[in-house]
């Protein structure tokens, strides 16, 4: 794929540097180096980092970047896993961390107005006292909501209380033309026109730069009881879940561990999990007779679908040692091959609720043919599962087993009627799977960002326009 | 071999396990007060990594962001892969040196270790040498303040703890930490050779020395307050009636585990302890931590008021610690706070002067 550089040359980075001040610009080799990447495994320098205060600022740099053709990287805390925020044509990226000030929390209309910069555990810890949250990833203590919206980002409580879609209700935006506008509103509901709000949400930084946020409130819920459960047969487990969702019941999370997931956690920690084909460890929260209810249902289900071994408590330290294996078991894996590191591929594919101990039996089947290792796991409740993938970084031939292994799975996902991200996003890492699953829809998406960006500013060769596999712009120095 | 890393070579494999989730940003007291993503645990295992790799070459800001590490260690408890950024930071901090990337500050430390055998190259350093049951390594920061270690002396004697005290020379913490390796092996030897290090256990007033005598001399070394909480149980006190706050030094709580002693010591002498934020194993470095009061007084400063700040909020009348570096650090940066909020200087003791206060 040939790459149009997109560089910020000497005369750019001091009009940029009269605009938001000299102490806001960097440029030695070690920012350069470092905001070559995010939590991907991609890297490319970019020209500058910039660390802008206002939307004023970020529009009066965009409006020069068309002038001056650069590129464009808004960047949040950069926990992104595909390459979302790697510079691929260079150019400069907006560090977005100073932004970070909660401007409004108003539990009567139950919304909150942020700066991108805010870290979501950070907005969470001032929402507590109104007894209102606002659900994160697994990397809500770093993430930003500027990247959270930007990547629809979501975790583990997903089935229960969504994605960060169903939280935004507007923002302000500086467009790649170099506008400020105001999408969405400060109302719950509204019918008033392209809801553009809902565009920018998993754009990626390719539409748009997010300078305000305004979101949705979730209640916090007064109890929280958690049960785990062991079955023999992993279909035992899918049937559980599926029984779980069509009773119907959404519990806050239902996670299962599968059987070389249990093995690792046992390994590495000792825990003495019971040893199962698979684990489910569930949680349900609210009213405190509600949860009741719930948990005795989820109980029965379990038991009537053969678990053999569980657990139960609504006790707060307790739950927390019962969910501790599901916390040991990201160290765990890559304790399984120690001189293999945990690359961040296929990692975080979604399939119908149903198809979850297939796509999970199939994961295991593709691994069991190559080198390298792919465990399983995931938040069963709603579909989305990942494998962390362990190898070599810096042999070649390991990265040859992964491109054909993630294909096959990706083939395995899109045939089980899946998609292969859930809730991480598609960047560089996942853009040929993601063209081979949404084919139809591209010229779509292409042209609105044509049309929004008709100098290819913000973000280029993100989603649909990265043409190659992810096999080029690696961080670790291997041939291929 | 000047041009390879090998030190960092030895750890590619702890670079290679961070995941670059970017956990460990949140934790780290120098990212917090830069902002930028190079002083972050995470920026520095990825510049690590492109040392050895060849895609990055050391400049002033890696300089920088090496040194400003307060080795603090939260990273590596937040870490979910347990990278060990820590280690990394100390190689590569020897890789600079070797090359010669020192400033004056930390000349100066590193002669007055090597001439005198202590950090303040205090050639008249008195030692209260007596016999007794338990060698005390007493340690550079405590020899400084002769008259105050003399009374925390008695107050052991008090308690019917009997050190055995002989001369000692700084047990080279200052050097390892600050990557100057060939004169910390050095000063190793100087030490061994007049102080016994023959794995009988042995007790120190200080946390850094504490953990650097356990992971380079083997030694089976205790704080003294582990042995003093279970002495005061049958010591006749004078309550001390005061509402205080407890920092943590990282080398006690993360590094040794040495958690509840202190706050059970506290409540024995009759004092209320309100938490900071930020306590425990979670605790937050003073501002005082891995030879940063070398590297950027600035930032050891602002660290220490944010610190303070903290203490602040909890309403406690005094903050107290257990470890002379950062009681050192926080009175200093509780002048500074005060100066800066037009407020009293919230008063910073050490938990053994309380006890000394406490003791009949």
């Amino acid at each position: 794929m040939e790459i149009i550089q997109k560089r910020a040359d000497q005369d750019v980075i001091n009009t940029i540097a009269s605009i938001v001040g000299q102490d806001r610009v960097r440029t030695s080799k070690a920012d350069l180096y470092v905001y070559g990447f995010d939590a991907g495994m991609h890297r490319n320098c970019p020209d500058a980092v910039v660390r802008p205060s206002s939307p004023e600022e970020i529009a009066q740099i965009v409006r020069l970047a068309n002038r001056k053709n650069f590129a464009v990287i808004p960047r949040g805390a950069g926990t992104a896993l595909c390459g979302h925020v790697t510079p691929i044509a260079g150019g400069v990226v907006l560090d977005m961390q100073g932004l970070n000030n909660i401007l409004e929390i108003s539990s009567g209309d139950l919304l909150c107005i942020v700066q991108p910069g805010v870290v979501c555990d950070h907005l969470n810890a001032a929402l507590k006292p109104y007894r209102f949250f606002i659900p994160g990833p697994a990397s809500s203590e770093a993430a930003t909501l500027g990247g959270m919206v930007a990547t629809n980002a979501s975790g583990a409580k997903a089935l229960k209380y969504g994605a960060t879609r169903d939280y935004v209700i507007g923002m302000q935006v500086v467009m790649p033309t170099g506008e400020i506008v105001r999408f969405g509103t400060k109302t719950l509901k509204n019918s008033s026109g392209y809801q553009m709000e809902k565009l920018m949400i998993g754009m990626e930084g390719t539409l748009g730069i997010i300078t305000e946020i305004t979101l949705k409130l979730a209640p916090l819920p007064e109890k929280t009881a958690a049960c785990t459960a062991s079955f023999q047969k992993l279909l035992q487990a899918g049937q559980t879940v599926a029984d779980i969702i069509a009773k119907p019941i959404f519990p806050a999370q239902l996670e299962l561990m599968s059987e070389m997931c249990i093995r690792a956690v046992n390994k590495a920690t000792g825990l003495n999990l019971p040893e199962a084909d698979g684990m489910l460890l569930i949680a349900c929260d609210g009213h405190p007779e509600a949860v009741n209810d719930e948990i005795r249902s989820i109980r029965q289900l379990c038991d009537k679908n053969g678990a053999f071994h569980m657990q139960y408590t609504e006790d707060p330290t307790q739950i927390e040692a019962l969910w501790r294996g599901r916390k040991q078991m990201i160290p765990s894996l890559s304790a399984l091959k120690p001189e293999f590191s945990t690359v961040m591929l296929a990692d975080d594919m979604a399939v119908p609720i149903s198809k979850v101990p297939e796509a999970v039996t199939g994961f295991i089947e593709i691994q069991n043919r190559y080198d390298i290792y792919i465990p399983p796991y995931g938040h069963a409740g709603d579909g989305n599962l990942h494998t962390k993938v362990l190898l070599d970084p810096e042999n070649p031939d390991h990265w040859r087993q992964a491109e054909k292994a993630v294909q096959e799975i990706y083939d395995l996902v899109l045939k089980l009627g899946g998609t292969v991200t859930g809730e991480h996003g598609v960047a560089i890492s996942k853009a040929s799977y993601f063209k081979q699953e949404r084919a139809d829809a591209i010229p779509f998406m292409r042209a609105i960002k044509r049309t929004l960006d008709p100098n290819n500013i913000l973000n280029p060769y993100k989603i649909f326009d990265w043409e190659d596999s992810f096999l080029t712009h690696l961080r670790y120095p291997v041939e291929l | 071999m000047q041009d390879k890393y090998i030190d960092l070579e030895t750890l590619k494999q702890e670079m290679l396990t961070c995941t670059m989730c970017g956990f460990c940003k949140q934790v780290c007291p120098v990212f917090l007060d830069v902002g930028w993503d190079t002083g972050s645990p995470r920026g520095r295992m990825t510049m690590a990594y492109g040392l050895i790799t060849g895609e990055f070459e050391p400049d002033e800001t890696f300089r920088e962001r090496i040194f400003q590490c307060t080795q603090c260690t939260d990273c590596y408890r937040r870490c979910p892969s347990s990278a060990k950024c820590p280690d990394v930071v100390l190689a590569a901090r020897r890789e600079l040196v070797r090359r010669g990337f020192i400033n004056p500050a930390q000349t100066k430390l590193v002669e007055n270790v090597c001439n005198t055998g202590n950090i303040f190259a205090d050639l008249d350093v008195e030692f209260p040498e007596q016999n007794g049951e338990i060698p005390l390594f007493i340690g550079c920061q405590h020899l400084s303040r002769p008259n105050n270690t003399k009374k925390t002396i008695k107050l052991l004697q008090a308690l019917k703890i009997y050190p055995k005290i002989i001369r000692e020379v700084c047990c080279g913490f200052p050097l390892a930490i600050m990557g100057f390796e060939k004169e910390h092996q050095e000063q190793k030897s100087r030490l061994e050779s007049i102080f016994p290090m023959n794995g009988d256990p042995m007790i120190t007033f200080c946390p850094s020395c504490l953990m650097h005598l356990k992971k380079e001399y083997g030694q089976p070394v205790q704080h003294v307050l582990q042995i003093i909480n279970n002495k005061l149980d049958d010591a006749p006190l004078d309550m001390i009636g005061k509402t205080v706050t407890y920092h943590d030094p990282c080398d006690l709580s993360r590094g040794a585990g040495v958690i509840d002693e202190p706050r059970e010591i506290l409540r024995k002498i009759g004092c209320d302890l309100r938490e900071m934020t930020h306590v425990k194993k979670e605790s937050r470095c003073c501002g005082g931590g891995g030879g940063i009061l070398t590297w950027d007084e600035s930032l050891s400063d602002r660290m220490g008021m944010a610190r303070i700040a903290e203490a602040v909020n909890t309403g406690a009348e005094m903050i107290v610690t257990s470890c002379p570096t950062c009681e050192q650090t926080l009175k200093k940066s509780a002048r500074n706070y005060a100066e800066k909020n037009s407020t009293k200087p919230l008063p910073v003791r050490h938990i053994l002067d309380l006890v000394i206060k406490a003791i009949k």
